[in-house]
């Protein structure tokens, strides 16, 4: 019964760390959009962190730099388990239109597994809030299997 | 038998009523209130009233990561330490009338006791070698000192306006000053005490940690400060502290001014208290919480060491004379 309700509790109570790895800002002011009174995520029970070890969804927005690699990959590293990354915007799936660039290491998913892909330059609220709460079905599935 | 059914009265006291279990269940649902209450002044909808239980459970069901750098011992247990502290606190406070331990001067038992979650996040934010949580324990230090100079003036001004109206000088015993509301009305209804009153009132988002006074746990500033390298389990726990010491500062506000107010039917009484409790989280908590931004360190200790010492000092003189 414990370990359902554990189950149930983190589908409901998903905190998110935002990683920008050299993103333009527009996906970053759309992120933050959806947290405010317009769609609202905390009725969802979506939270900020602050650092990563408290957070269960990393969202990655940025066509993920050479120069951020590292810190991208590190600070994912320091979220505990379960934990399930999500790339937002079109530039961590594919380079967007820094594709082909010297110091753009995109995809993201190259280097860590990705759980969802949200697309879009900027994606819409709405499709934000699909991929965040399709986030947390995967986070409750992952829990289960622990 | 007696020795062994006094024992286990004792371990009903700590474990169910009012010890663990209730700091749990209403400590968190006040915390879910106030959550809501801001999401509503700020014109959301806001997370759902066990938004706090969810958060708990899952960070029960979280990886702990005990970082490299850190001295384990004093890293996890410390929370444990921090929310023991408080559900003793719990135990003194008079709940319409009924307080496990009484003792002549639980007054100053309590002040000591309401430091230790301070305290112990302190010790367990310098254990885990963060510089970020270094920043935030420096903080966390300064609000305390800040806080503590107003909370002892209001808690002398109340003792000493109950202890002239009892004739023994200073009554420092929180039971004694609940009864002498049951039989004399609130405190809060006396000239005297209406400083003090709204002094404790200003001290209690300072005491918690909320807005504006948590620079401690800046989170977009300093990484949530001396939570920085916590997660899972102690995590949880710091968040329940955190949730109990807002049910407890509330309820000694209560107890404190509030007292004498009820029917005397005990599980009605317990109602009133707990809605009490709500009515001043709604007003000094959640209402501050919606209108303000954080403040800087600097700002709040000068803030609580004259607007609020202020305050408590004059309710201070004003007993002292007897009003």
């Amino acid at each position: 019964m414990f370990k359902k309700l554990i189950e149930e509790s983190t589908a409901k109570s998903p905190w998110l760390f935002h990683i920008n790895s050299g993103s333009c800002n527009g996906c970053d002011i759309e992120l933050v959009a959806v947290l405010t009174p317009r769609y609202d995520v905390e009725r969802l029970g979506f939270k900020l962190a602050g650092s990563p070890r408290q957070a269960d969804i990393v969202v990655v927005t940025g066509p993920v730099t050479r120069q951020s690699l590292d810190r991208v990959l590190s600070a994912i590293s320091q979220v505990p388990e379960p934990r399930c990354i999500v790339t937002m915007g079109s530039c961590p799936q594919s380079g967007n239109v820094f594709k082909g660039s010297y110091s753009v290491c995109a995809p993201l998913s190259k280097y860590v597994h990705v759980d969802v892909d949200i697309a879009g330059c900027a994606p819409k609220p709405e499709a934000i809030i699909d991929g965040l709460v399709k986030a947390t079905e995967i986070l409750k599935e992952k829990r289960g299997q622990m | 038998m007696t020795v062994f059914l006094t024992g286990l009265q004792y371990l009903g006291y700590i474990l169910i009523f009012p010890g663990f279990l209730f700091c749990f269940f209403c400590g968190l649902l006040l915390t879910g209130i106030d959550r809501k209450l801001v999401a509503r002044m700020q014109k959301r909808v806001g997370p759902p009233l066990l938004q706090p239980f969810y958060d708990f459970f899952k960070l029960c069901g979280k990886e702990t990561i005990v970082p490299a750098a850190a001295s384990r011992t004093t890293f996890l247990v410390a929370p444990l330490v921090g929310f023991a502290a408080l559900v003793v606190v719990q135990l003194f406070i008079p709940i319409c009338g009924f307080s496990a331990f009484t003792g002549m001067a639980d007054i100053i038992v309590i002040l000591y006791l309401l430091l230790i979650p301070a305290l112990a996040a302190i010790l367990g934010a310098s254990a885990s070698g963060s510089p970020y949580a270094g920043v935030g324990l420096s903080r966390e230090m300064v609000t305390v000192i800040a806080c503590e100079l107003p909370l002892v003036l209001v808690l002398l001004a109340v003792a000493k306006a109950v202890g002239s109206a009892l004739g023994t000088g200073l009554c420092f015993s929180v039971s004694e000053i609940a009864r002498y509301q049951v039989e004399n009305g609130s405190l809060i209804t006396r000239p005297s005490m209406i400083p003090a009153a709204l002094a404790f009132a200003l001290i209690i988002p300072g005491e918690t940690g909320s807005h504006p006074f948590d620079t401690a746990e800046a989170e977009t500033e300093i990484c949530e400060g001396m939570h920085a390298e916590y997660s899972g389990a102690p995590l949880a726990i710091f968040k329940l502290t955190h949730a109990v010491k807002l049910l407890t500062v509330t309820s000694l506000f209560v107890a404190l001014f509030l007292g004498g107010i009820g029917t005397g039917i005990a599980a009605v009484d317990g109602v009133i208290v707990f809605a009490l409790c709500v009515i001043v989280t709604a007003l000094f908590v959640s209402f501050v919480h919606a209108v303000t931004a954080r403040l800087k360190i600097e700002q709040v200790f000068k803030y609580y060491w004259t607007v609020v010492s202020g305050l408590a000092l004059v309710s201070l003189v004003l007993a002292w004379y007897g009003l």
